[in-house]
């Protein structure tokens, strides 16, 4: 019986092979036929020639059309909390203002990518082929950043990135159609930090941050900062991403003794578990301390409260600064979310709806490379990030602050006690010259 | 050949036909792209469906060979080497990589290979996070392009249908030879073929280069789809969802790891956009087909198919046997080995 079977199988191999023969011939007579399947891919770019040109015409009154927006962000998985903050920060900002800006209407869908790089490329593949968005904006992490970025650069439609923080999202990969409109990059943000840590006197540094790509650039940008102005850092440590015991790191830094130390996390558990071995190990008054933007937020100062007064942190971020651009949106979110302060990630953005809004009202309707040109050209003199505007690589150029945990009508927010203005992503040095250097890793900090 | 038999191949003739149409069928370019997506995963599962169900080694590590592959050609288009040239690197990483896990695992079983695979797939995950001057760390490499001929979405569409019936077809071949026999020995008892005069170890290697030189040419497939690759894609997640897959489709089954694959890359890419708890669906979808349809939905329905024929005709076990597609040894399947 077996030999029948196998046989039988045989049989049906070879047909089976002869099947996908056949098929493979049909498929090489395809291309005459084959025009059809691809039209649909290249309608987005027809359509937005056409809205363009009214724009150019006269002032937008009420029917100024609708602008249709992609946002992916990942709303499950690891980063859902952060993914989820970027959403509410776009949302709260068409609810409050309504979802008209210039006589436009701005129509959002959001889409899940869980964090992961190919969802986030089929996801933005189905905003701009089936839905037919004009914009895509998001994702969040990095890599998932530039994947989309590489795709929708490539099909003609702009990209922007409220959080994702990647130096070469506007450096080495920067191309006219992706723009970073609410946070800043990796480097940059950190660079002012090292300035003002050597112009406060100290002459020796210990930096810790995780051991990727983000942290390779958080530190870069501490380091050049803070050695371009006589500072030295003495010792370099590193720790694997999803640390949770921090104590070796903390003897370590101990051990450095240095005049201050620089700390990176990426948000999330990192924080509160760095802070609470360094709080243990009685270093809160004998040790100088600055954190980055998100190992100091406000998912850290909720989780240790009073413990953290006074500690010093560096973010293009702050939510204590006395503005009413940042009061207002801080009592608005409140509003809808149970009292709590907004993170970066919901300026972020709140500040990209606010740039969309900002530019519809003084073009009207604009999209592919006239949005990015618009954008490019727009500057705020007072946003929730302060005074930012657009370099030529379409970064935000803007204010970062050393930020000090105050206490304020029984909550806790990071205060700027010193900003500094117009920070740009070159830590000093020409374009050309910080780009054609090696990417930052361990063994290059710049 | 029964009429069981000819019905099984009109099925797959209509099957075949329908991949190569899918393009004309009035579907749009983010459609085809999704299909090229499913069917890349679905080589990628038919590899590891390959090695657990003939040769009962469950593999936690195929994500991380593919993932060496994307790499190899990445690097190599970073250093604006030709395609030709890519595709050598890729493959040649591919399968030096498939060589290191293979000469780590032959002599190992059960939850031991299954330990083993998850351990080089963590070592893989590990340089492609941290060895930055070659894979850029976290932020992968982008801007990896395909060679021109396939530019078009469609055109590469149909080129992976083509490279998905050559591997289901090639794996088919290998299962069906002695070669596969002797591996399906392995599988079932090691100690009965060692005493038969087999060098147990050297099955397992060959079967591993097989599965591990495919699980490459996947990556390969996936790097021309996506232009990109970062260290998301040899992450312990993706080798865990291929045996989603394979579990979902059937172990062991010729067309389980399509239909697994189909399964889960739409609740991955097409559920999330209307419903925001998709992995819970997925998970459930998991656990149901766990209780419910333990051969998997091919496996099983093969398996209703053949029970109802049985109570209709009354006919004898032998003609049972040839009844349906599924390889004699498709019996084992229930017993989900790793």
């Amino acid at each position: 019986m077996k030999s029948t079977t196998t046989s039988a199988h045989r049989r049906l191999g070879a047909l089976m092979s002869l099947g996908a023969a056949a098929a493979l011939v049909l498929a090489a007579c395809a291309p005459a036929s084959s025009s059809d399947p691809t039209t649909p891919a290249s309608d987005p770019t027809t359509s937005d020639a056409a809205p363009s040109d009214d724009a150019n015409g006269e002032t937008p009154a009420g029917e100024g059309g609708t602008l249709k927006v992609g946002y992916i962000s990942p709303i499950t998985g690891n980063f859902a909390i952060a993914g989820q903050e970027m959403v509410d920060g776009w949302n709260l900002f068409w609810e409050i203002n309504g979802s008209e800006a210039g006589g436009v209407t701005v129509e959002t869908i959001v889409e899940d990518d869980a964090g992961n790089p190919e969802l986030s490329l089929t996801k933005a593949r189905k905003l701009v082929e089936s839905d037919g968005v004009d914009v895509v904006v998001g994702p969040l992490l990095a890599n998932t950043a530039l994947a989309t970025a590489a795709y929708t650069s490539s099909v003609g439609v702009p990209n922007l990135h409220p959080v994702a923080a990647a130096d070469d999202l506007t450096q080495r990969e920067a191309n006219d159609l992706t723009l970073r409109t609410g946070s800043m990059s990796g480097s940059q943000m950190n660079y002012p930090g090292g300035v003002w840590a050597a112009e406060e006197g100290h002459k020796t540094a210990v930096t810790l941050c995780p051991d990727y790509a983000f942290g390779w650039e958080s530190c870069a940008g501490f380091k050049q900062g803070f050695e371009q102005n006589g500072g030295e850092v003495v010792s370099q440590i590193w720790y694997p991403n999803g640390t949770s015991d921090f104590a070796t790191y903390v003897s370590q830094i101990q051990a450095a003794n240095a005049d201050i130390a620089f700390v990176v996390t990426a948000g999330g558990a990192p924080g509160p578990d760095f802070l609470r071995s360094f709080m243990g190990l009685g270093l809160t008054d004998s040790q100088e301390l600055v954190m980055n933007c998100c190992g100091m937020d406000q998912a850290t100062l909720r989780a240790l409260g009073d413990e953290v007064l006074g500690f010093k942190s560096i973010s293009y971020w702050a939510e204590g600064r006395q503005s009413p651009v940042v009061e207002e949106f801080n009592n608005a979110y409140a509003e809808r979310y149970e009292g709590k302060i907004p993170s970066a990630n919901v300026a972020g953005g709140y500040m990209t709806a606010s740039l969309v809004a900002k530019v519809l009202e003084e073009n009207g309707l604009v999209t592919g490379e006239d949005l990015v040109a618009a954008i490019g050209d727009a500057s705020f003199e007072d946003s929730v990030l302060g005074k930012v505007s657009w370099d030529e690589y379409n970064n935000t150029v803007g204010s970062v602050y050393i930020r000090e945990v105050q206490e304020r009508d029984g909550k806790l927010y990071n205060v700027p006690i010193r900003e500094f203005n117009d920070v740009d992503q070159w830590l000093g040095l020409d374009p050309d010259e910080a780009m054609a250097r090696e990417t930052y890793s361990q063994s290059f900090q710049g | 050949m029964t009429r069981a038999q000819k019905l099984n191949v009109v099925g797959f003739a209509a099957l075949i036909v329908l991949l190569f149409a899918f393009p004309y069928l009035g579907t749009s370019g983010y459609q085809v792209s999704l299909a090229s997506t499913v069917l890349i995963a679905a080589i990628l599962a038919a590899t590891v469906n390959f090695l657990a169900g003939d040769g009962g080694m469950g593999s936690l590590g195929h994500g991380a060979i593919a993932a060496a592959a994307a790499y190899g050609a990445g690097w190599s288009s970073l250093q604006g080497h030709s395609i030709t040239m890519q595709v050598v690197v890729a493959m040649g990483t591919g399968i030096v990589v498939t060589l290191a896990y293979g000469l780590l695992s032959m002599r190992t079983n059960g939850i031991y290979f299954l330990m083993v695979t998850l351990a080089v797939g963590m070592v893989i995950y590990g340089l492609a996070y941290r060895l930055s001057s070659v894979t850029r760390g976290e932020n992968g490499i982008t801007g990896i392009q395909r060679p021109e001929m396939l530019a078009e979405p469609w055109a590469f569409y149909l080129f992976v249908v083509a490279s998905f019936l050559v591997v289901t077809l090639v794996l088919l071949v290998v299962s069906r030879s002695p070669f596969g026999a002797g591996l399906r020995g392995v599988r079932d008892s090691e100690s009965r073929m060692r005493s038969l005069g087999y060098y147990v170890p050297a099955f397992k290697l060959v079967a591993f280069m097989i599965s591990g030189t495919i699980a490459s040419y996947a990556g390969l497939l996936s790097v021309w789809h996506t232009h990109f690759v970062s260290p998301s894609s040899a992450e312990v997640h993706r080798s865990v969802l291929l045996f989603v897959m394979v579990i979902l489709g059937g172990l062991g089954t010729t067309l389980g790891p399509l239909v697994g694959a189909t399964i889960v890359v739409l609740v991955e890419n097409v559920v999330s956009n209307s419903m925001e708890r998709w992995p819970t669906l997925l998970g459930v979808i998991f656990v149901l087909a766990i209780l419910f349809a333990r051969a998997g939905l091919v496996g099983s329905t093969a398996k209703l198919v053949r029970r109802m024929r049985q109570r209709r005709a009354g006919a004898g076990p032998d003609d049972a046997a040839e009844l349906t597609d599924v390889p004699p040894t498709s019996g084992t399947t229930t017993s989900v080995r790793p």
